[in-house]
């Protein structure tokens, strides 16, 4: 019972940071390898204000988003104003970098050797709830006026800037709040787990958040959910084929995106409005 | 000192050169980042790996390295084109947008390297010593000899690449399909054709690059993620300009040495991505000063 209880946390967390991913490459269509590196900079700052300056837990939280968004935006005005490509060089470069500060930095965040010894105040039904409000924020963003600008701008940003969007802001601004969530995660991550260590926040991660996506529909909530669930949840209980599990994943993704490149839930999502007309379907069948 | 520094250095932008121009011809043919760049080289750093083993017993020194360049170059070629294959073909058939062929060559990369950790990360492995670490000297200057023999290697591997690009016909066909691939197929090339010679010859350089990184480092699952020094060097440089990706690449690989000398090896990504943000800021569109058009 524990054990399904601190698989189901985790894939909580994770899924999270996939909500965040999401926004950023779901909707708007960038990429960015660099979304762990805001899952460091929320467990590492709110650990560190939390243990060593025994700052109250909400406020280290506050503080670490807002690190979050600070360095949301370095990366992000300079290169929302390019091609698309550069975000992924650049939140790669800023990944990277990141894991190069908390290195080298030992005295305060222990290096390599990680930062232990962090209390553990996350709880599940904590996760559940953040979950619950992280769902709320993006399913909202999406059916505003904004995620429709989003969608937009994926298809096609040229048409999208000529029809009056101003493309760059909103990028920046799906950017932010991705890295704000994200950093958030980190905050749970880190007051769960009680250890972190720089190799566990590497561009692998961000790569794997952006595969879950893909999965299960670069479109689709529903299908990001459901695939962080299928991805991150199942192989806790698979764990004896750790080894093959991402080689597995990978060979998922590559079928998935030669047969059925929208996902698999393409750009369907299960909502209240689309049970409902699946049950009036089933009642004219009837 | 200063000088040594600068010879260091340029031996260093060399191998990344290897890595911006491979990541370069790509991304002019088919306009997209090609990650998987990154887990190729792991894997023919391998190659190499497994083909000093097998012909270390009969040759040795210069010849034994030559043959391992060779078999990983080739390895990386036909690893590069069955690439190709596996994940960009049926995209490119279907003229998938951008985003699926970033996506499948992310999960080729990982694919890849993964792969190399199944099969050899339980045991530690490293080249053998090809060469005398001796220096050479020139007056004051003191040359080591693997860095020389890296400097030469690289070298001749990238005038190869542009005689072929520049003076043969594959050549022409590669630049002109990266020009504008409908119309270069209304001329009567092949674009599977094309782009199975470009990756190939990418792969080539991927080949070697990963050998020189082997050699560099130890041999590790993630080598390949040295990538990043090629893309930071094609940021530098301009992305898809090859010209500017070489000269993105020994700049890096200069800035880089003086770096480690004054900040230390541990800060100097840090200071890496302050100038790659610097760089974007100021001169988007790199070096070489080509800008790729999204459309229209």
């Amino acid at each position: 019972m524990e054990y399904l209880v601190s698989t189901l946390t985790f894939t909580g967390i994770t899924l999270i940071g996939v909500l965040g991913v999401y926004m950023v490459t779901g909707l708007t269509g960038l990429f960015s390898f660099g979304q762990a590196a805001f899952l460091a900079i929320g467990a590492y700052i709110s650990a560190v204000l939390y243990k060593n300056l025994g700052l109250p837990l909400p406020l280290a939280a506050f503080v670490a988003m807002l690190v979050g968004l600070a360095a949301g935006l370095l990366v992000g005005l300079p290169t929302v104003r390019l091609r698309r490509d550069y975000i992924s060089l650049v939140t790669f470069g800023f990944g990277e970098a990141i894991i190069a500060v908390l290195n080298n930095t030992a005295n305060v965040t222990g290096g390599a050797m990680g930062l232990s010894g962090v209390p553990q105040r996350t709880s599940f039904s904590l996760v559940l709830a953040s979950v619950i409000a992280c769902l709320a924020v993006v399913i909202s963003y999406k059916n505003s006026k904004y995620g429709r600008q989003c969608l937009a701008l994926r298809n096609d940003e040229l048409a999208a800037k000529s029809m009056g969007i101003n493309v760059e802001r909103l990028k920046l601004v799906t950017f932010l709040i991705a890295g704000v969530m994200t950093s958030f995660a980190g905050v749970l991550y880190v007051f769960y787990t009680t250890y972190v260590e720089p190799g566990a926040f590497g561009w692998v991660i961000s790569a794997e958040w952006m595969i879950i996506v893909f999965v299960g529909g670069v479109n689709s909530l529903t299908g990001a959910v459901v695939a962080t669930v299928l991805l991150t949840g199942l192989p806790e209980f698979l764990r004896f084929a750790s080894e093959w599990r991402i080689a597995i994943y990978c060979i998922i993704v590559l079928l998935i995106l030669n047969f059925r490149p929208s996902g698999i839930f393409g750009e369907h999502e299960i909502s209240l409005d689309f049970l409902r007309r699946l049950f009036r379907k089933g009642a004219r069948a009837a | 000192m200063t000088l040594q520094l600068l010879i260091n250095g340029i031996s260093l932008g060399s191998v990344y050169a290897l890595i911006a121009v491979g990541f370069a011809l790509i991304f002019n043919i088919l306009k997209f980042s090609n990650f998987s760049h990154g887990g190729l080289m792991s894997v023919t750093a391998y190659i190499g790996y497994v083909a000093s083993v097998f012909f270390g017993r009969y040759i040795k020194a210069l010849p034994l390295f030559v043959v391992i360049l060779l078999a990983a170059a080739l390895g990386g070629g036909l690893l590069a084109i069955v690439v190709e294959r596996v994940a960009f073909r049926r995209l490119r058939n279907s003229n998938s947008s951008v985003i699926y062929y970033f996506i499948s060559s992310i999960t080729m990369g990982i694919l890849m390297e993964n792969s190399v950790t199944i099969f050899a990360s339980s045991n530690f492995y490293s080249y053998p010593s090809f060469f005398p670490t001796s220096v050479i000297r020139f007056g004051a200057l003191s040359v080591a000899i693997p860095d020389l023999l890296t400097f030469l290697f690289s070298g001749s591997s990238l005038v190869i690449l542009l005689v072929v690009l520049f003076r043969t016909k594959i050549g022409l066909a590669i630049r002109s399909t990266s020009f504008d691939t409908a119309t270069a197929k209304l001329m009567g090339m092949d674009p599977n054709r094309v782009v199975a010679a470009t990756f190939f010859a990418s792969g080539v350089l991927g080949g070697v690059a990963g050998v020189f990184l082997g050699i560099n480092y130890t041999l590790y699952p993630q080598l390949g993620q040295l990538i990043v020094k090629g893309f930071v060097a094609s940021v530098i440089g301009g992305l898809g300009s090859i010209s500017g990706a070489l000269i993105g690449a020994v700049l890096l690989g200069v800035v880089e040495i003086f770096l480690i000398g004054l900040v230390g090896a541990g800060w100097s990504p840090v200071v890496i991505f302050v100038i790659m943000l610097v760089f974007l800021l100021l001169r988007p569109r790199g070096i070489s000063g080509v800008i790729v058009q999204e459309k229209a």
